[in-house]
């Protein structure tokens, strides 16, 4: 088997690259920098002998995109599923922020996944294909920081719960996780009042459940909880009590 | 607390003699390292922060962690030769050569440890007789120095600050990766002799006629709770075992006794009771005994409770380098000393040594011998005292154990001080790397 994983070179791409080339898959690793896809495909493929093809992108250029993936034979030759644990996220993500780093932010969360997975269904749409989404539990509410990223990250959800409604009598075979904060160098330091999730256990999770038809998850799971609360509590009281914390 | 992907934690020496609240980075892509120079901070590296010397943390100094930089870059089997990054631990690295038959023989005796702090400390392991420092298996580095940029470090190829580097307590920079030359290794399993021996004089003889034999580790355990039994033990002779051919067990990746709390158990009973019972069970035991490798070459794993049998206040450990010549001075001066302070010392050990010594590298064809202290003010007051011989016959004490030297002593005990001081001062102008210990040293 031989799967695509974007953001392959940190935080939980890095761990379902192991988890994924542990059990034997051939990859396709694409990220930004060439000099950390290096060490990982080294890495990877002398300690599990399985093939890794590395793809050096910037995913917020649909130009890249189009040459390095999608026009690419030897990426797609016996591509079995493809994996976004992909995040871009910018300094001072506000209301204030410019509109080519607002499009930046929304193409690389959102956009970019949208495009290709568009593009996927078509040239996969006669085999089993898997489809691997991540959104974060930063799109369940509005915020104060990295605003867009949450938004887009929201609109990524909403993609993927479409992509389900499509898909009724395809193959593919698509999961949506949603997740809290994990072990990774992104919330290295960070006092947070839940616990994080742990990265290899959730990279387990995603490769037990790849060949599921469809998968919509948290994780660590009390997100799950958190999110229902958010949706039944109104929202007005909600930003009650938002502003009433922020005032004491 | 979070600043930018820092970390502060409150972080121990492994002796426990010294902590400091610490910043720590942890980079995982090549860019974060590069981007050190942001934080306009000192910095200083760590590796698993397993020196017993606070080497790897300095409180005004970000500690930059190369844990996520652990892979292995290249392999070639017909040269024999490994590249990995320098956060990589020995039982990453040995899990994966002894696959193929190789390893480096020069290894310190604890799993965790990573190969950057190997590296940087200039380590030796249990058969340093044969096979000297981790020096002798180093054939190039990569390193990187928020000034000075990225480096290639070898013997053709920025010879100076390759040879600052090996044994260099992280001041020249983050070592990224390193390529490391590998020797065969057949058969991973031994067979441990032991001799008994009644006074240190008959255990150096023995150690000293032992370690010529080939491929075999040798060192001692000796009692030091009174002058009278003082060198009484055992010398331990590791040998390959050829009739033992049963594939090697994977070495631990993960420590074993995590959760042991430290408990203030060691005092002169408590040692002696425990000595004499090793002493005992050992010598009524076989004078022989298969051993895996593991408990060969990493004799602290999962006796992690020694340590924490000495409480939160910890221990202080003194190894010393003694040419022959002094060997016997050393011993009549420290027995002198003994008797006006009566020191409490938990572990007593010999072993022989290879190597030149140069900079601040503990290496030489001497003789090093090695004592553990229980951290009270008679032992401190003790251990003054040896750095006095120290001083007067021209020993080398460790910078990486002894968490407790002082400039003063360091300076007069290695006559390279000053020119590795200059060097590292010529090579890093603004002086961004420093250490607690670096500190201490003025350096
Ligand atoms: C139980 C035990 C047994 C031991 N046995 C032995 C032994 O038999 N022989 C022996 O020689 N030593 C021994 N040691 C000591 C040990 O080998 C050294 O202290 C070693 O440096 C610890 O490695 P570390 O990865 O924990 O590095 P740290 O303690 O974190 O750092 C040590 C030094 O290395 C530098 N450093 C770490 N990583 C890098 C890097 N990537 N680039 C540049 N500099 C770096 C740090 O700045 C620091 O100066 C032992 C230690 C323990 C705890």
């Amino acid at each position: 088997m031989k799967y695509l994983i974007v953001g392959a070179t940190s935080g939980l791409g890095r761990e379902l690259a192991y988890t994924f080339a542990e059990k034997k898959n051939n990859l396709v690793l694409a990220a930004r920098d060439d000099r950390d896809l290096q060490a990982i495909k080294s890495d990877l493929s002398l300690k599990f002998r399985v093939e890794i093809k590395t793809i050096s992108i910037d995913f917020s250029d649909i130009e890249e995109i189009n040459n390095k993936i999608l026009y690419d034979k030897e990426v797609h030759k016996n591509l079995n599923g493809v994996l976004f644990p992909i995040g871009f996220m910018v300094d001072k993500d506000n209301l204030l922020l410019d509109l080519k780093t607002i499009q930046n932010i929304i193409f690389a969360n959102y956009a970019s996944t949208n495009y290709l997975i568009s593009k996927f269904f078509e040239l996969f749409k006669n085999q089993e294909f898997t489809i691997v989404g991540f959104g974060s539990v930063s799109g369940l509410l509005g915020r104060n920081v990295n605003i867009n990223y949450a938004a887009a990250k929201r609109a990524l959800e909403s993609f993927f719960e479409s992509l389900a409604f499509q898909n009724k009598k395809k193959n593919f075979l698509i999961q949506f996780y949603t997740l809290g904060y994990l072990d990774t160098n992104l919330s290295f330091g960070k006092k947070l009042n839940l616990p994080k999730g742990n990265v290899k256990k959730i990279s387990e999770i995603v490769y037990k459940n790849r060949n599921r038809k469809f998968l919509k998850r948290f994780y660590p799971f009390y997100w799950r909880i958190v999110s229902l609360l958010i949706k039944v509590i109104p929202f007005n009281l909600i930003l009650s009590i938002k502003n009433l914390i922020s005032k004491n | 607390m979070n600043i930018n992907g820092l970390e502060k934690t409150k972080t121990f020496s492994f002796d426990r003699s010294h902590s400091a609240k610490v910043l720590f980075k942890r980079p995982d892509k090549f860019r974060e390292i590069e981007d050190l120079s942001k934080h306009n901070r000192t910095l200083i590296n760590t590796g698993s922060n397993l020196s017993y010397s606070p080497l790897g943390f300095y409180k005004d100094s970000i500690s930059v962690k190369l844990k996520k930089f652990n892979r292995i870059i290249d392999f070639n089997l017909k040269k024999k030769e490994i590249t990995v990054e320098s956060g990589i631990t020995l039982s990453q690295l040995l899990n994966f050569t002894l696959l193929y038959d190789l390893w480096i023989p020069q290894l310190p005796g604890y799993p965790f440890i990573t190969i950057g702090g190997a590296i940087a400390s200039d380590a030796h392991g249990k058969s340093c007789a044969l096979h000297g420092t981790i020096k002798n298996s180093i054939k190039e580095m990569t390193i990187f120095h928020i000034k000075n940029g990225w480096l290639s470090l070898s013997e053709k190829e920025n010879k100076e600050i390759y040879n600052l580097t090996i044994g260099g307590i992280g001041l020249t920079g983050t070592i990224v990766n390193v390529t490391l030359k590998l020797e065969e290794f057949k058969n991973k399993n031994f067979i441990t002799y032991k001799t008994k021996v009644n006074s240190v004089n008959e255990c150096i003889s023995e150690i000293t006629k032992k370690s010529k034999e080939k491929d075999s580790f040798v060192y001692s355990w000796n009692m030091a709770e009174n002058l009278k039994s003082l060198g009484k033990g055992f010398v331990f002779q590791n040998k390959i075992n050829d009739d033992n051919v049963e594939n090697f067990k994977f070495i631990p990746e993960e420590k074993k006794n995590k959760f042991l709390p430290f408990l203030p158990i060691w005092n002169k009973l408590t040692l002696k009771t425990a000595n004499w019972i090793f002493y005992y069970l050992n010598n009524s035991s076989n004078h022989f005994q298969e051993d895996d490798f593991t408990s060969v070459i990493f004799p602290f794993y999962g006796k992690e409770a020694y340590f924490k049998f000495f409480g939160k206040k910890g221990f202080y450990e003194s190894q010393l380098l003694i040419s022959e010549n002094t060997i016997e001075d050393f011993f009549d001066e420290f027995k002198f000393i003994y008797k006006k302070f009566n020191p409490t010392i938990s572990l007593f050990s010999v072993k022989n040594m290879r190597g030149t010594q140069e900079f601040l590298r503990f290496e030489g064809n001497k003789i090093c011998v090695t004592f553990d202290f229980i951290n009270n003010k008679k032992n401190i007051l003790f251990m003054s005292e040896l750095d006095k011989i120290c001083v007067k016959l021209k020993i080398i004490p460790s910078i990486i154990k002894d968490s407790r030297l002082s400039k003063k002593i360091v300076e007069q005990c290695y006559p390279e001080y000053s020119r590795f001081r200059d060097l590292i001062n010529n090579y890093d102008k603004k002086r961004i790397y420093k250490s607690e210990i670096s500190q201490r040293l003025e350096i």
